[in-house]
């Protein structure tokens, strides 16, 4: 098996690792640099919970290797917000209940953060049209709408 | 809301405690449990086979990976195979064996354990093991294993039948007899995996100096969990420790306990080494249970008037290759006719249900289990028989709902309902959801025929010890325990013996112990999920938890607020019953006369220049089990509106309200949130989710791109307003309500598919309603303009 030395800047700080050239990016994230938020819920790129943020575009870390990273800027849910505290869409998430389990949240995050980047003040349709990549099993997507919306409520007078 | 704003805890919208970690990626899921050092990564090796003989097993190759090692059932020959029903009346005694040895049953029956240094490893090596097998017939659906000369699954069960029950009530046959109208109809429920976003998974360790095996597990049920390894394995449960750690959606299908649970520790004792497996999708689709493949025949006989005078019912379940543990075969056959009087007063009952095996993966719990078809049925139904009879939809319901003055009532399957306000639940959910006004939307979009559809459903909740004994299953306690130890800080820990997977506990029993012991919910730490931490008890699943265990954390936080007040009078020279406990203070009632609740907790642990009242023992800590005598039943009325597009035959929904009834809420923010989520996994059965199998057993949907979930896009915004009638029969008030959702959401959009076909005069008795079956009516039967 072939390993390839790789430099990737994550939440900041800048990682150098040998990888194997088979590595998911995913299970670089969660298992070499121990950042399991990142979530693994189908492996296949239909669900959403792996998403991170690669050079600030919305990617899904199952379906792209460790060494397609090297070079790259990621954030991930961790480096969202300094220690202890919230985003502003992390903080609506918690205010308006988007979340139940959990397991899907940091890839809804990373599409939420993407979303209002590019539209800060978005209507319900395109919020819809831009979560629709990520699944939700436990909320029924209905808080999780409103949470952006109030996300970019929050964004927009702060 | 009905009333006034809660003033404490219980009622209030609290935003949850168990948030923020979530929030930041802090939380530890199975997976992200850090293993420790020499694990082994498991890889579970599945028959391709619906059913198979197994010739030989030839796992040489894998000598090619450093550090891989297969076990077969030859390695493990001590293990005794799963016996999932009981000999008791109605069950054929089967055996599952933990790895196949001659014989596979369904695709995912495991064969082998493929183990290596890591998960990729693992991977590898499993692709060098050569399993020869003679494939033989299988049976798949329930049709050809009831045909005549079917064969059998399992030699115990030459029928195929592994659970049967038929009742009868007294006069039903007179009752039938005289009725002038009968309508009849077959409904026919979609085969559907759960899908938790986080797989199944578990990491197995052995402690051989201290004894001590520790298995934490993505399950909602680790104390059940922990007995089965002592059942199967030999093991003293005082050596046993089973933990859920973070677990990413549950809704049923992780209330089971798995093969591979009990395979993990057992090659963990066998290799001497700590064992992980984190299953993938696939092994989801393959390998955690199925749902709801079920078949409800009914005939519902009517008076004159629309009011309902006797029915009888044919179920059949598809049970899948096994029974589950510990829920069994029967399950979703035995809950479809208990469920199915929903919220109709009609005493002459008559059912016959089966089980029926097949080589498929097991059928298991999941939300509402057979309930969401039973009311499919029952309120299709409802609508037929109103069409026939020149009634309204609403009216009919509104002949044949119970009233006040029925409660309490014992229905027709013997359920006890304490009290419901179901004829004003209608009523609100008819304003809310604008209902008369909908022929005016109706023809809104000439592109579009539109329907309007309603459903009345009840939730049978919060299942004691009694209703587990009745039903057979002795492996389910149906208690539940809160210990709570109040700190000399004033502050207190709660552990409950549940798990969470998203419902909220920590927030919601906090709230629950709060308004008792008078100090805020962010002073109560809940803990759960670990059965060296929990007390003893059942685990989460069939909406019990704020029934059964929140009945015992409010009969701890009862013991530990008398006692409390016990020794503030003691400190106050105040009689204890004039004690109030609020707002961190213990105070005389009118006299203005206090002190805090941490000065009577130092108090309590000798902490204080003054003691304990004489005879008071010392500590603020207390562990109460409790036993819910009935089940407790909240009541919904679900509207929705659909539209389907005459180009296409897609359905949208368009509008959907609900009004809701589980008694007092403690958290309406909760409760909410578990609607909302709940009526979306009814809403993906009844537009989109379908597991399909080839005719050799095959199962061909295996990934999300092939079994299609809904996302934000299918989905409306939910319009929901909530009815409390405080329960009689629970501590508290409460009601369970984390399934009605779905029970809801099934049959509510089928009657407003049913109802936009009426011009073109068909009826849609099966899910899920597809696009092309939809164009197929609207091209083929045009039918005529409502007049
Ligand atoms: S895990 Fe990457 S999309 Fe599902
Ligand atoms: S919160 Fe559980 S999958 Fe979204």
């Amino acid at each position: 098996m072939s390993t390839v030395e790789i430099t990737v800047t994550v939440n900041g700080s800048s990682r150098t690792r040998r990888v194997p050239d088979r590595l998911l990016l995913a299970d670089f994230l969660r298992h070499e640099l121990r950042l399991t938020g990142t979530h693994v819920g189908c492996g296949h790129g239909v669900c959403g919970a792996c998403t991170v943020l690669v050079d600030g575009a919305t990617m899904r870390s199952c379906l792209m290797l460790a060494v397609q990273a090297d070079g790259a800027s990621i954030t991930t849910v961790e480096g969202l917000a300094p220690p202890g505290g919230l985003h502003p869409v992390q903080q609506a998430f918690h205010e308006l209940h988007a979340l139940q389990c959990g397991f899907c949240t940091p890839g809804f995050l990373a599409s939420t953060i993407e979303l209002l980047r590019e539209n800060p003040d978005p209507s319900e349709t395109e919020i819809r049209e831009a979560l629709h990549g990520n699944i939700c099993r436990c909320t029924g997507y209905v808080n999780i709408v409103k949470a952006v919306r109030r996300a970019a409520e929050l964004m927009r007078a702060g | 809301m009905d009333g006034p704003a809660p003033a404490g805890p219980f009622g209030a919208r609290l935003p949850r405690k168990e948030d923020p970690r979530l929030l930041r990626g802090e939380a530890r899921f199975l997976d992200d449990i850090e293993v420790p050092p020499g694990t082994l990564h498991a890889v579970f090796l599945r028959s391709p086979h619906a059913h198979a003989r197994i010739l030989g097993i030839d796992a040489s190759g894998v000598r090619d990976i450093p550090g891989a090692l297969v076990l077969t059932a030859a390695d493990l020959p001590q293990l005794p195979p799963l016996r999932p029903d009981l000999p008791l009346p109605g069950f054929a005694v089967t055996e599952r064996p933990l790895l196949c040895r001659d014989l596979v049953r369904f695709v995912g029956d495991c064969v082998a354990i493929v183990l290596a240094e890591d998960a990729y490893a693992a991977e590898d090596a499993a692709e060098l093991v050569a399993v020869d097998y003679e494939p033989l017939p299988a049976i798949v659906t329930l049709e050809q294993a009831l045909a005549e000369g079917a064969g059998s699954v399992h030699r115990e069960a030459p029928d195929n039948v592994l659970f049967r029950n038929q009742v009868t009530t007294e006069g039903f046959d007179a009752a039938f007899a005289a009725a002038p109208h009968v309508f009849r109809e077959t409904f026919v429920g979609s085969r559907v995996a759960t899908v938790s976003l986080e797989p199944r998974g578990c990491l197995a360790r052995h402690d051989p100096g201290l004894d001590e095996t520790v298995l934490w597990s993505s399950t909602q049920v680790p104390h059940l969990v922990r007995n089965m390894l002592c059942e199967v394995l030999g093991l003293a449960d005082t050596a046993v420790r089973v933990i859920a750690p973070d677990v990413g959606g549950g809704f049923g299908v992780k209330a089971s306990v798995y093969p591979e649970e009990i395979l993990a520790i057992a090659a963990a004792r066998l290799l001497g080494r700590p064992v992980k497996w984190a299953g993938d999708r696939q092994d989801d689709f393959l390998s955690s249970s199925h749902a709801r493949d079920m078949r409800f025949g009914v005939e519902m006989a009517m008076d004159a008037d629309g009011v309902l005078a006797a029915i009888r019912i044919d179920v059949l379940a598809n049970a899948g290759a096994y029974g589950g543990i510990p829920f069994g075969s029967s399950i979703e056959a035995g809950g479809g006719p208990r469920t199915f009087p929903g919220p109709y007063r009609f005493r002459h009952y008559a059912f016959r249900t089966r089980a029926v095996a097949t080589h498929t993966t097991p059928s298991g719990p999941y939300r509402g289990v057979a309930a969401p078809i039973a009311f499919m049925a029952f309120e299709g139904m409802m609508d037929r028989a109103a069409a026939a009879l020149g009634l309204t939809r609403e009216e009919i319901r509104r002949r044949n709902l119970l009233d006040t003055a029925d409660f309490p009532f014992v229905n027709a399957s013997g359920i006890r309902y304490d009290i419901a306000s179901h004829h004003r639940t209608l009523t609100k959910a008819l304003a809310l959801s604008e209902w008369e006004d909908f022929v005016l939307r109706r023809d809104a979009d000439p592109d579009k025929i539109r329907g309007i559809g309603i459903a009345c459903v009840t939730e049978q909740t919060g299942q004691g010890s009694t209703r587990y004994r009745a039903r057979g299953l002795l492996r389910i306690p149906g208690i539940e325990a809160a210990r709570l130890k109040m700190e000399p800080s004033g502050r207190a820990t709660l552990a409950v013996s549940q798990t969470t997977q998203g419902q909220g506990h920590l927030t919601t029993f906090a709230q629950m112990a709060a308004e008792h012991l008078g100090i805020p919910p962010a002073h109560i730490t809940v803990l759960e999920g670990d059965t060296a931490v929990s007390p003893f008890g059942s685990g989460t699943f069939a909406s019990r938890s704020v029934v059964a265990a929140g009945g015992a954390v409010i009969t701890a936080a009862e013991v530990i607020a008398k006692k409390m007040k016990r020794i503030a009078g003691h400190l106050l020279e105040a009689d204890e019953a004039d004690i109030v406990l609020r707002d961190g203070r213990a105070e005389v009632v009118g006299t203005g006369l206090s002190v805090t609740i941490e000065e009577v907790a130092r108090t309590a642990y000798a902490m204080r220049p003054k003691g304990v009242p004489p005879g008071e023992s010392f500590g603020l800590d207390t562990t109460e089990y409790w036993d819910q005598p009935f089940s407790s039943v909240s009541a919904a009325v679900h509207v929705a509106e659909v539209s389907i597009e005459k180009a296409t035959g897609r359905v949208k929904v368009e509008r959907y309200s609900i009004v809701h009834d589980c008694g007092r809420v403690v958290n309406p923010m909760i409760v909410d949130g578990q609607v909302h989520g709940a009526v979306v996994q009814g809403l993906g059965p009844a537009l989109m989710e379908r597991l399909v199998h080839d005719e050799h057993g095959q199962l061909l949907t295996t990934t999300l791109l092939d079994y299609t979930l809904p996302t934000a896009l299918d989905v409306p915004d939910i319009a929901m307003e909530h009815i409390e009638t405080p329960a009689l029969d629970t501590k508290g008030g409460v009601k369970g309500m984390a399934e009605g959702g779905t029970i809801g959401a099934i049959p509510v959009l089928l009657s407003a598919i049913n109802d936009a076909l009426r011009p073109h005069g068909a009826w849609i008795h099966a899910i899920p309603v597809r696009a092309e079956q939809l164009l197929r009516i609207i091209r083929t039967q045009p039918g005529t303009p409502e007049g």
